[in-house]
């Protein structure tokens, strides 16, 4: 295990001083840390109750890989609907909601360290802070006050703590040593945001922000927070909003709201801009911008249903849940919205995870 | 030319059935039918009745027996489980569940589920293919399922108990007793089911069925009591109480557990005076579920709706040729639950019925019906049929009818996502049938086609955000045929019986695949399901072997090959000797999955390998 690990350090030391001092043109001279080194992973969440989950690959090249997880590690499913993918050192760690468990896998090679189920319910999305691998957990989801931030020991891959939040923990995200809960609100609706200290693993602060925060991106000491708003099925419906949060006051600096009862699905960031969808129209503006805009950049066209989102050096990704039994597509788009490259990949792909 | 070759290609390859123990239910006079409708309007159709003998040849769920003995194709999601049936390629809220006459499909799901009725509980249950919602209302458009509770006016007291054991700890426990005079007739039954069902999974591998483990309950009364002539009072009352865990596709998941409880009951004065016959019936359904989503907390949802019925039901007979019947009927339900908000639903109805027996040949039938309610418009509905005997042993059959299933609770009303603005699904069919029969032999092939419009779905809604609701979407068309075969013989003291059943089935909807609209085979629909069972008694010994197949199901609307659920074969064999001299004491034995086929019915529900039962069968 340690001489694993130095090994691994030592890989990751070489690597980052490749990147640091040659052009792109050297990457080619270095030595794969496995077969997905570079390229993306994109989570297939599989239908509800089925453990038909799985996790496919596109690497740097375009070529796509489906059902990584089983092909590696033979005798083994991804599980009943895998949600999201963390990354921290060499491991990846694949949350599956469904089957209450996450499979910790190397992910370079996903090739599978271990599988953790104790005191994991209803897992949703993890960070690493201190150390330390956080995740969220609703709990039984009919239960409004059992949800909690799972500690996760990264050496033993045990959980080591529980941090009671209020309801429906979704995204987080992790920064300076301080962890960012977005309460999307679970089988209700939530509107707050929770800040947990790293160091002693509790709760520093809990306030609203907007109606159902759905998305966290961090950029430059700000948080933005895409609220999708209140649902027409749980009234008052409410429009959504884009908040942003100063991340060294843990204060709401501004609010872009949506009109109407419009509900915008996704945010990401990238060169310094706003990515957000609504339905299949792809819109953006500068991370200042004070007003949302009025035109839609582009609109995913091909795509039946839109499920996942992600954009990346200047590329956006989208993940076509079809009609959420058939497997899915993924589309990558130019800024612009001409689509540079399709590929099927499994049923439900709900997220994109780029692997370096 | 053409139509001339159409109909020899209909005469000989598309015929359809007649079951030999459709005339069971007529040749004791003083038995008295809970619904005599179905047999007086439904002889341009295929009516299969299913006897107390083979009911008690099957396990005890509504599913097992339908699945082994007829070709309705069964969705269950593993052992025990949720199951909806497909009848001629429909959806499983489009076969309607009769109860002596009333139809129970839950008024949240529209589908009745097949694993929450007992067979032990009835007399007799009839298996009526394609449409019947001028009789039975609302969901009878594959076909229909009819459970009945036979009363019996004469002189007697009889006591039926059987009790089964069998692998994975499932029991299974009916008693029944019937005591009656030509004046009254009392028949009361106690069933219990219950399985720990962990069976471990067939093959290679530790796996064993978790969380599976289930228990049901029930009662029945049946009472008549004929106060003159020309008077009897009837009552039909059923209770059923069960709890399901659901089995757990991945180790650690979540267990979960759902509890139903129904009640059924039905008062009907019958009155006959001259040419006319009335019946008055008042009928009081009632469903809940809980669903715990954790089994350790206490915590659940839950749903419940109350049913009044009363229904007026006119007999007239012009002669002995041409008979009428007018029915009305109001129907009120009041539901309300966890996401149910206490809404209410009223319904009335009004039918004509016509059935003439123009010659000992030739015979048809006609009704009409009317819906009344302001919760998803006032369908009407026809049904027109018609049969001839061309010779002593071929008969045709042919029928035409409109049917509908309404909007459940769940689409009108569940908060916030319900639609208020639903039509009706609506489906225009017609059939052809061949019977051809002589006195140990019985074959029927029938050919359909059916479309279906407006077909109800849950979708996501458009704009973003993650709201389904349910909305008028497709269409279906279903065409296919059916083939129900009987032969008796008899050597020496040796007695054979075959049955066999077989269905091909196309059941399409247009599906946009790459921009392109195509049709597609719905899921979970197979393409062939074939049943066949032997029975050989021998003085004592009674012996059977039971077999299926079910083809290939397509789990994806694009049909994606890769998800196909693969087909199966299940072979099952029983045999029982019979200790008793002038009653029946029966022992006997069943190996259930004999080949221990590994197979899934739904993608993840696994089914068990081979198992075993003992019983005990005994009439005093």
């Amino acid at each position: 295990m340690m001489k694993r690990f130095h090994k691994l350090f030592l890989t990751i030391a070489i690597s980052s001083a490749f990147f640091v001092s040659c052009s792109n043109d050297d990457n080619d001279k270095q030595e794969p840390r496995g077969n997905y080194d570079g390229g993306l992973f994109i989570v297939n969440e599989g239908n509800f109750l089925t453990p038909n989950g799985s996790i496919s690959y596109l690497s740097d090249d375009l070529q796509i890989e489906n059902n990584v997880f089983s092909l590696v590690n033979p005798g083994k499913v991804t599980g009943d609907t895998p949600l999201s993918i963390g990354f921290n050192g060499d491991m990846a760690y694949i949350i599956v909601n469904g089957s209450n468990k996450i499979e910790v896998v190397n992910r370079y090679t996903f090739k599978s360290i271990a599988t953790i189920t104790s005191q994991v319910k209803n897992p949703r999305y993890i960070a690493f802070a201190n150390g330390k691998g956080y995740i969220t957990n609703w709990g039984d989801g009919n239960v409004a006050t059992d949800d909690y931030v799972a500690v996760l020991d990264l050496t033993s891959n045990t959980i080591t703590s529980t941090i009671s939040v209020v309801e429906g923990p979704e995204k987080i995200i992790e920064d300076s040593g301080k962890l960012y809960v977005a309460h999307k609100g679970g089988f209700s609706q939530g509107n707050s945001l929770t800040v947990i200290n790293a160091a002693n693993n509790t709760v520093t602060t809990n306030f609203v922000v907007g109606d159902v925060p759905g998305s966290l991106a961090k950029d430059n000491g700000t948080l933005y927070i895409l609220c999708n708003g209140r649902p027409s099925y749980a009234a008052p419906e409410t429009p959504g909003k884009i908040v942003k949060v100063n991340l060294s006051t843990n204060t709401v600096t501004s609010t872009l709201n949506f009109s109407g009862v419009t509900h915008p699905d996704f945010l990401d960031l990238d060169n310094s801009k706003i990515y957000y969808t609504v339905g299949n129209s792809i819109f953006s503006a500068p991370v200042n911008t004070t007003t949302l805009p009025t035109t839609e950049t582009f609109k995913a066209t091909g795509v039946a249903s839109l499920y996942g989102f992600a954009v990346k050096n200047d590329k956006v990704y989208v993940a076509d849940a079809s009609n959420y039994q058939d497997p899915g597509d993924i589309y990558i788009y130019s800024t612009a919205g001409t689509v540079l490259n399709k590929f099927g990949v499994s049923i439900l792909p709900n997220g994109f995870y780029f692997n370096n | 030319m053409t139509l001339k070759r159409l109909f020899a290609f209909l005469f000989l390859l598309l015929c359809q059935i007649i079951s030999a123990q459709n005339d069971s239910i007529t040749k004791l006079k003083e038995v008295v039918v809970s619904d005599a409708n179905l047999k007086k309007y439904s002889n341009s159709q295929s009516v299969q009745v299913l006897n107390d003998s083979i009911i008690n040849k099957n396990q005890s769920s509504l599913t097992s027996l339908l699945n082994y003995n007829t070709v309705i194709y069964f969705k269950e999601n593993g052992l025990g489980m949720t199951s909806g049936p497909s009848f001629r390629g429909t959806t499983a809220s489009q076969t309607a569940v009769i109860w002596n006459g009333i139809n129970i499909n839950s008024q949240f799901l529209g589908q009745t589920d097949f694993n929450t009725i007992g067979t032990r509980d009835f007399n007799s249950i009839a298996v009526k293919a394609g449409g019947g919602s001028v009789l039975y209302g609302s969901s009878a458009i594959g076909g229909s399922i009819h459970l009945n509770n036979d009363l019996q006016f004469k002189k007697a007291f009889s006591n039926h108990l059987f009790f089964s054991a069998g692998s994975y700890d499932t029991y299974s426990a009916n008693y029944r007793t019937m005591v009656s005079s030509d004046k009254y007739s009392l028949q009361i039954s106690f069933s219990r089911n219950s399985s720990e069902n962990d069976f471990k999974y067939p093959g290679n591998t530790d796996q064993k069925n978790i969380n599976g483990e289930y228990y049901n309950t029930s009662m029945n009364t049946t009472f008549g009591y004929k106060i003159d002539s020309n008077n009897t009072i009837k009552l039909y009352s059923q209770y059923y109480d069960s709890e399901r865990h659901f089995s757990l596709t991945t180790p650690t998941a979540s267990k979960t557990k759902y509890d139903d409880f129904n009640t059924r009951n039905l008062l009907e004065w019958e009155n006959k005076f001259d040419r006319f016959t009335s019946k008055l019936k008042l009928a009081h359904i009632g469903e809940s579920y809980k669903y715990f989503s954790d089994i350790n907390s206490k915590l659940f949802t839950y749903g419940k709706v109350e049913t009044s019925i009363i229904k007026y039901d006119l007999a007239f007979d012009v002669n002995d040729k041409i008979k009428l019947n007018s029915i009305v009927d109001y129907n009120r339900n009041k539901g309300y639950g966890s996401s149910i908000n206490n809404v209410k639903r009223k319904i009335g109805t009004a039918s004509l019925l016509l059935s003439h027996l123009v010659s000992d040949k030739w015979d048809y039938n006609a009704s009409i019906r009317q819906e009344i309610t302001d919760n998803y418009g006032n369908p009407f509905l026809f049904s027109l049929g018609t049969r001839y005997q061309f010779t002593d042993f071929y008969r045709i059959k042919l029928n035409a009818s409109k049917n509908f299933r309404m909007p459940t609770y769940n689409d009108l009303f569940w908060e916030g996502s319900g639609n208020p603005d639903l039509r009706p699904e609506t489906s225009y069919q017609g059939e052809i049938g061949n019977e051809f029969f002589t006195k140990n032999f019985t074959l029927s092939v029938t050919t359909y086609y059916n479309s279906i419009k407006d077909l109800l779905r849950w979708v996501p809604s458009q704009g973003g955000g993650d709201n389904w609701s349910p909305e008028n979407t497709k269409k279906v068309r279903a065409y296919g045929a059916e083939v129900l075969l009987e032969w008796k013989t008899k050597i020496d003291s040796h007695n054979f019986t075959l049955n066999g059943t077989y269905a091909y089935t196309v059941s399409e909807s247009k599906q946009l695949i790459s921009g392109e609209l195509v049709y597609k085979q719905l899921i979970y629909v197979p393409y062939h399901k074939l049943t066949g069972s032997v029975s050989y008694n021998w003085k004592k010994v009674s012996s059977y072997f039971q077999y299926l197949y079910n083809g290939d199901v397509y789990s994806t609307p694009f049909n994606n090959p890769a998800t196909k659920v693969k087909n199966y074969n299940i072979g099952n064999i029983g045999a029982d000797y019979d200790f008793g001299k002038k009653n029946s004491y029966k022992l006997g034995f069943q190996i259930f999955n004999i080949w221990n086929e590994n197979y899934q019915p739904v993608i993840s529900r696994q089914m068990p390998g081979t198992n075993y039962t003992l019983y005990i069968n005994l009439n005093f």
